[in-house]
C-alpha cells in the first residue's frame, strides 16, 4: 500500500508549460508501471478547449484543457487530485479553487514564493474540509510502483535506479525537492526502496506538516519506517518528535536535520529555503530539532552520508525480523523509446535521409553556403551576385564575373506596369492580396512568352556553339526542329530602334579581356535575322542567355536570372499599390471584344 | 523574509494610524538644512540622528546621536554621512524627534502556524528582555481578526490599568491591521510610549519584516529590502540577486569574509547540508551558494563567476543530489564556462574543484567535468554512487 497516492487516484494539473512538463514525466512513470496516463485533464483558461499532446511510450495521448477545475472534473469524475502549478499571484486562487471542488481530495501545490499569508489559508481551508493540502513549492508526491504527482523521482533513468516501479518498505517526508531523490535512491540501494515519498515544500508554513503524514504512514502497513529529511527554522521536526515520543509507535522514525553550520557563522546570517529559520532564542536550531528527534527514540545519524548506512541496518533487522521480506524483482521492465534523435546519436538506428542537399547548411550558429560561413562572405567583401554563384553553380565566381551579373539583374529588374508580370501582381495587389501571393501572381506569367526564354534560349546557342555549327546551319536546325529562335524577336524594339539594355550589356561584355563564343555567335544570328525582319533582334533574354553561358552558367539556371531580378520589380509593384490604398479594378467593357454567341433561350433539360 | 528599514517601516505603521514620531530620511546636510527650513517640529524639537542603513550594533559604532539640537543634528548628518563602516557607505541618516516620556511598554504582532500572535507587555526596552514572562499573548487563527475585548483582556493579563487598557488595545489593534494588511511576518514596537504632553502611545522604534513574495499585491512597497544579517549586500552578492529576479529557477550567493572552503552546490536543501557537512569536517565555509529549478546556464556561470573571485579559497565543492529536473549537462556548461573564464583571468591558482552530482544527463555532465583535467584544472568527479556530502570529507581530509 501507500499513501495519498495510489492506483485510484486520477489527476488534474491547474497550469501552463510547467505542468504539462509534469504531465510528461507523469506520463513515463506510468509508462514504466504499465498503468494508463493518470492525468485527464488541465485547466488552463487562455487554452480552455484545445488539448494537449503527451507522449506516452511510443505514442501520444490526448488531454483536454478546461477553463475551470469544476468543468473538468465534471467531464471526469474519476478526478481526485489537483497538482497546482499557477503562479505565486493567483495560486491562492487556483488552490481554493480546487479545494472547493467536491470530488477533489488532495491539492499539491508546486508553485513557489506563494505568500506566507495565502499558503496558511489554503491549509487551514484544507483542514476545515478535512482535504489534504499539501505544499506550496512541493516537488510533488511518488508512491513507488502505483502513482506519481509532479516531477520528483526525475528522469526515466532515475526512477528505474531508484526501483520506484514497486513497492519498498520506507516512507520518506522531506522539504527540500532536491534531496527527495537523493533518499529514494539511498532507500533503494541500501534497503527495498520507498513506499511513498512526499515533498511538502521548504516554506516556514507548509499546508500539512510531518505529524500528519506521520499518522498516515503509521496506517498503512507496507510501510515499516519513515525518514524525514529536516531543516532548520520552524517548529515540524519537533512537532514530529512529540509525536513520535508520545507513545509506541508501529513505524521507525528516521531523521536528518540540517542547519548545524548555522552554529559557526556569523550572527543574524540565514540560508537555505524560505522556512529555513531559526527562531528568536534558539527554538528552531539544527541542534534543539535533532535533539527532540533523538531524545524521542528516533534515530538521527550525525551526518547526511550515515543516513544510508543507517536505513541498511534498520532494513537488515525487519528482514531479520521477518518483518518484510527481500524484494522480487521483476524479470523486465519497460524501456522508455528512445527519440530518434537520442538513438542515432547512441548509433542505434540507421535512418534513410528524406531529401539530400549539396548547397548549403544551417545546422551551426549561421548558414553556410557552399560551406562558406556568411558572416565571412559578407566581411571579405563578397556580394549577392557571389552568393548567387554559391548556391547556383557551387563555385566562388570571380568580380568580373560579379559585375556582369549584378548588371543583368539591374537591367532587368522591372519594365515598367504593363507587361504580363507586373500587371499580373497589380491586379492582385488591387484585389487586397498579399505580398507573397501578388509577387507569385507576377511570377506565374514568366514563361514561353514573358521572360521565361532565356533557359531555351541560352540552350540553343550553347547546342550551336558546342556543335560548331554555321549561322546558317543553326537556323535550319531551328526551323526544323524547334520552331522561332528564343532570345531573337522584340515585341516593340527593331533595328532602327534598338534595346538599349541590349547595347549596354553587349558593349560593357565586349569591353572585358573574356572570350564570349555565344555571345559573338548570338550577334552573328540576329544579323542574318534581322535582315529578314527588322525586329528579329537579339533581345534581352537572348543577351543574357549567352553572357550567362559564356562565364559558365549551368543552362536550367538561367531564367533564375529573370525571376530573381524580376522579383525585385514586382516587390515594388505590391508596395506601390498598397502604399496608394489602390481600389479592385476590372477591365472596361469596351477593352474586351464580345465574341461570344447573343443571348439565346436554353432549350429544356433532355 | 524581507527586512524594512526604519524609515519605510514607519511609514507602514503610520498608514495604519499608529503614532510615530515626526521623522525625516535624509541622503546630505544640505537637504537637512532645507527641511529644517519647512518643519517647523525639526527647529522646535529635541533630535535623534541614526545611520539609515542595514548595520548592527548602530550605538556602539556612534552611528546613533541622541538629545540634539537641530544645529547639532547637522552637525551628527555631517559626520555620519559618507561614513565608511566594513564593506557599506552610510548614505543616509534618519533625523527623528525625542519623545519625552517616563513609561515604556512592549507591544509585537508575529506569524504562527495556526495564525497570529498579538504580544504585549508593560515594560519596554531591554526590561522585556530580561522578562518575557510578562509578555503576554492573544493567538488569533488564520483569518481571525482580534475583538475589541479580547484585546482588551490582554492588555489587562499584561499589567495595564485604567484608561491604558483601551489605549495599548487600541495601539495592538492597529499593529494587527498594519501586519494582516502588509503582509508582514514579524513587526515588533519596542518601546512603545507614553507621549507625556498628551497621553497618547507612539511607537517609537520598529522592526518590519514583510513577506517579500507579496510584494506583487504591495505596489505602494517602494522601498529596497535591507540585509537581514547586520550588514549590506556586497557588490557579487547584489548582481547575483539581480540575475535571480530575472530567471526561471534560482542562484543565492551569501560571501562569509575569512573563509577558505567555497560553495557552488545545486538545491537549497542539498546546499545547507554540505555547509554543514564543511562545518562538521572543520573547515571554514567562505561563502553560501545556490542554483536550483533548473536556471539557465548563464545565470550559473555568472554565479560561478562570483564563487571563483572569492579571495583565499583553497576548495570549491560543486556538489549536488540527484536532481529531479534540473539539466546536469545545461547547469553545468555554465559552471564550466566560469571555470574556464576564472582560469583565463589568473584565478583558481592552487584550488581543488570537487563534484558529485546525480540527475537528468548525468553521465554526459560529469563526463564533461572530468573533461576539464586535460585543460589543467584540479578536478575531482564523483558520481551517485558516492554519497552525498563525502566529496567534503575528501576535500577537507587531504588539505
Amino acid at each position: 500500500m501507500s499513501i495519498l497516492a495510489n492506483k485510484d487516484t486520477y489527476v488534474v494539473i491547474q497550469g501552463g508549460v510547467a505542468g504539462v512538463n509534469a504531465a510528461r514525466r507523469m506520463a513515463e512513470f506510468c509508462y514504466l508501471i504499465k498503468r494508463s496516463l493518470n492525468v485527464l485533464a488541465f485547466v488552463y483558461p487562455p487554452d480552455a478547449g484545445k488539448t494537449h499532446e503527451i507522449p506516452y511510450g511510443s505514442g501520444l495521448v490526448t488531454v483536454p484543457i478546461y477553463k475551470t477545475v469544476a468543468e473538468a472534473t465534471k467531464h471526469h469524475s474519476q478526478i481526485n487530485t489537483s497538482l497546482v502549478y499557477i503562479g505565486a499571484d493567483r495560486a491562492l486562487k487556483g488552490g481554493m479553487e480546487a479545494l472547493d471542488d467536491s470530488h477533489i481530495k488532495v491539492v499539491s501545490m508546486i508553485t513557489e514564493g506563494v505568500p506566507e499569508k495565502d499558503a496558511k489559508i489554503l491549509g487551514r481551508h484544507a483542514t476545515k474540509l478535512g482535504k489534504v493540502f499539501n505544499g506550496p513549492s512541493s516537488i510533488g508526491i511518488v508512491s513507488a510502483g502505483s502513482c506519481r504527482l509532479g516531477v520528483i523521482g526525475g528522469a526515466f533513468d532515475n526512477l528505474v535506479l531508484s526501483k520506484l516501479y514497486r513497492e519498498g518498505s520506507f516512507g520518506v517526508i522531506t522539504k527540500s525537492g532536491g534531496l527527495s531523490n537523493e533518499i529514494i535512491w539511498i532507500c533503494s540501494q541500501f534497503a527495498d526502496g520507498i513506499t511513498t515519498a512526499i515533498g511538502i515544500g521548504g516554506d516556514a508554513y507548509p499546508g500539512t506538516d510531518y505529524v500528519s503524514y506521520l499518522e498516515m504512514f503509521e496506517n498503512d502497513p507496507q510501510t515499516k519506517a519513515v525518514i524525514i529529511v529536516g531543516e532548520m527554522g520552524g517548529d515540524l521536526e519537533e512537532r514530529a518528535a512529540e509525536w513520535y515520543g508520545a507513545k509506541k509507535r508501529r513505524v521507525k522514525l528516521m531523521a536528518v536535520v540540517s542547519g548545524f553550520c548555522q552554529e559557526s557563522l556569523p550572527k543574524g546570517m540565514k540560508f537555505g529555503h524560505a522556512g529555513a529559520k531559526e527562531g528568536l532564542k534558539g527554538e528552531g536550531s539544527a541542534r534543539a530539532k535533532s535533539d527532540a528527534l533523538k531524545n524521542a527514540g528516533a534515530t538521527v545519524p550525525a551526518t547526511f552520508g550515515a543516513l544510508g548506512p543507517a536505513i541498511k541496518e534498520a532494513y537488515q533487522e525487519m528482514l531479520k525480523s521477518g518483518q518484510v521480506k527481500e524484494p522480487v524483482e521483476p524479470a523486465s521492465l519497460p524501456k522508455l523509446p528512445k527519440s530518434i534523435e537520442a538513438a542515432m546519436k547512441a548509433d542505434e538506428v540507421m535512418v534513410a535521409p528524406l531529401i539530400r542537399t549539396t548547397i548549403s547548411d544551417d545546422r551551426g550558429d549561421e548558414p553556410c553556403y557552399d560551406g562558406y560561413p556568411a558572416s565571412e562572405l559578407i566581411n571579405k567583401g563578397y556580394e549577392i551576385p557571389h552568393v548567387v554563384g554559391l548556391l547556383w553553380d557551387k563555385r566562388l565566381i570571380s568580380k568580373q564575373e560579379a559585375e556582369i551579373i549584378k548588371r543583368i539583374m539591374m537591367l532587368s529588374a522591372d519594365h515598367g506596369p504593363c507587361v504580363s508580370g507586373a500587371l499580373g501582381t497589380i491586379i492582385a495587389a488591387c484585389a487586397g492580396i498579399g505580398l507573397s501571393q501578388s509577387v507569385a501572381a507576377g511570377l506565374i506569367m514568366i514563361g514561353p512568352r514573358f521572360g521565361g526564354a532565356v533557359t531555351d534560349a541560352g540552350r540553343f546557342f550553347k547546342h550551336a556553339v558546342d556543335n560548331k555549327m554555321t549561322v546558317d546551319e543553326f537556323l535550319v536546325y531551328m526551323k526544323k526542329n524547334h520552331g522561332p529562335v528564343p532570345g531573337i524577336g522584340h515585341r516593340v524594339k527593331s533595328l532602327r530602334n534598338p534595346d538599349k539594355r541590349v547595347k549596354e550589356l553587349v558593349g560593357y561584355v565586349k569591353s572585358l579581356n573574356m572570350k564570349t563564343p555565344c555571345l559573338d555567335f548570338a550577334l552573328e544570328v540576329e544579323k542574318i535575322t534581322s535582315v529578314k525582319k527588322d525586329n528579329l533582334i537579339l533581345n534581352v533574354d537572348g543577351t543574357m542567355a549567352a553572357v550567362l553561358v559564356d562565364i559558365g552558367f549551368p543552362v536550367d539556371s538561367l531564367n533564375g536570372f529573370f525571376i530573381l531580378s524580376r522579383t525585385i520589380g514586382l516587390i515594388g509593384h505590391w508596395v506601390d499599390q498598397k502604399r496608394q490604398d489602390s481600389r479592385l479594378i476590372r477591365l472596361f467593357d469596351y477593352l474586351v471584344n464580345y465574341a461570344a454567341p447573343k443571348r439565346r433561350e436554353v432549350p429544356p433539360l433532355k | 523574509m524581507a527586512k524594512v528599514l526604519e524609515g519605510p517601516g514607519m511609514g507602514l505603521m503610520k498608514k495604519w494610524g499608529i503614532t510615530v514620531p515626526n521623522y525625516v530620511v535624509v541622503t546630505s546636510v544640505d537637504e537637512l538644512t532645507k527641511l529644517g527650513q519647512a518643519n517647523e517640529w525639526l527647529k522646535k524639537s529635541k533630535l535623534v540622528v541614526k545611520a539609515h542603513e542595514a548595520l548592527g550594533s548602530r550605538f556602539k559604532l556612534g552611528l546613533v546621536k541622541v538629545d540634539l539640537d537641530f544645529k547639532a543634528a547637522e552637525a551628527a548628518a555631517k559626520e555620519m554621512i559618507g561614513r565608511q563602516v566594513g564593506s557599506i557607505t552610510v548614505s543616509q541618516v534618519i533625523v527623528s524627534e525625542m519623545i519625552p516620556h517616563k513609561e515604556e511598554y512592549y507591544c509585537a504582532v508575529k506569524s504562527t502556524r495556526e495564525g497570529t500572535d498579538i504580544l504585549v507587555a508593560n515594560c519596554g526596552g531591554i526590561e522585556v528582555e530580561s522578562n518575557w514572562e510578562r509578555v503576554k499573548r492573544l493567538a488569533l487563527e488564520v483569518g481571525q481578526q482580534p475583538s475589541a475585548e479580547a484585546l482588551e483582556k490582554v492588555a489587562k493579563d499584561a499589567g495595564f490599568t485604567g484608561p491604558l487598557v483601551k489605549k495599548m488595545a487600541d495601539f495592538a489593534g492597529k499593529m494587527f491591521a498594519c501586519f494582516d494588511s502588509e503582509d508582514a511576518q514579524y513587526l515588533e514596537v519596542n518601546p512603545v510610549v507614553l507621549r507625556e504632553q498628551d497621553s497618547e502611545l507612539i511607537a517609537l522604534d520598529a522592526v518590519t519584516l514583510l513577506d517579500g513574495d507579496a510584494k506583487f499585491r504591495h505596489p505602494d512597497w517602494n522601498f529596497a529590502f535591507a540585509a537581514e544579517f547586520g550588514r549590506a549586500y556586497s557588490k557579487h552578492e547584489m548582481e547575483v540577486m539581480a540575475v535571480d529576479s530575472k530567471i526561471k529557477g534560482s542562484v543565492k550567493f551569501i560571501e562569509i569574509p575569512g573563509g577558505d572552503t567555497a560553495m557552488l552546490p545545486a538545491g537549497g536543501g542539498a546546499s545547507v547540508y554540505y555547509s554543514d557537512a564543511v562545518v562538521a569536517r572543520g573547515g571554514k565555509l567562505a561563502n553560501y551558494a545556490e542554483y536550483s529549478g533548473d536556471p539557465p546556464d548563464w545565470a550559473v556561470e555568472v554565479l560561478t563567476d562570483k564563487v571563483c573571485s572569492l579571495p583565499g579559497i583553497k576548495n570549491i565543492i560543486v556538489g549536488g543530489a540527484i536532481a529531479n529536473f534540473t539539466d546536469v549537462v545545461k547547469t553545468f556548461g555554465g559552471i564550466i564556462n566560469g571555470f574556464r573564464k576564472a582560469k583565463s583571468e589568473g584565478k583558481l591558482k592552487g584550488v581543488k574543484i570537487w563534484v558529485r552530482r546525480g540527475g537528468p544527463r548525468e553521465k554526459e555532465g560529469l563526463d564533461a567535468m572530468r573533461a576539464l583535467k586535460d585543460e589543467g584544472f584540479d578536478i575531482n568527479v564523483f558520481d551517485r554512487n558516492t554519497p552525498l556530502t563525502d566529496i567534503v570529507d575528501k576535500a577537507l581530509q587531504k588539505q
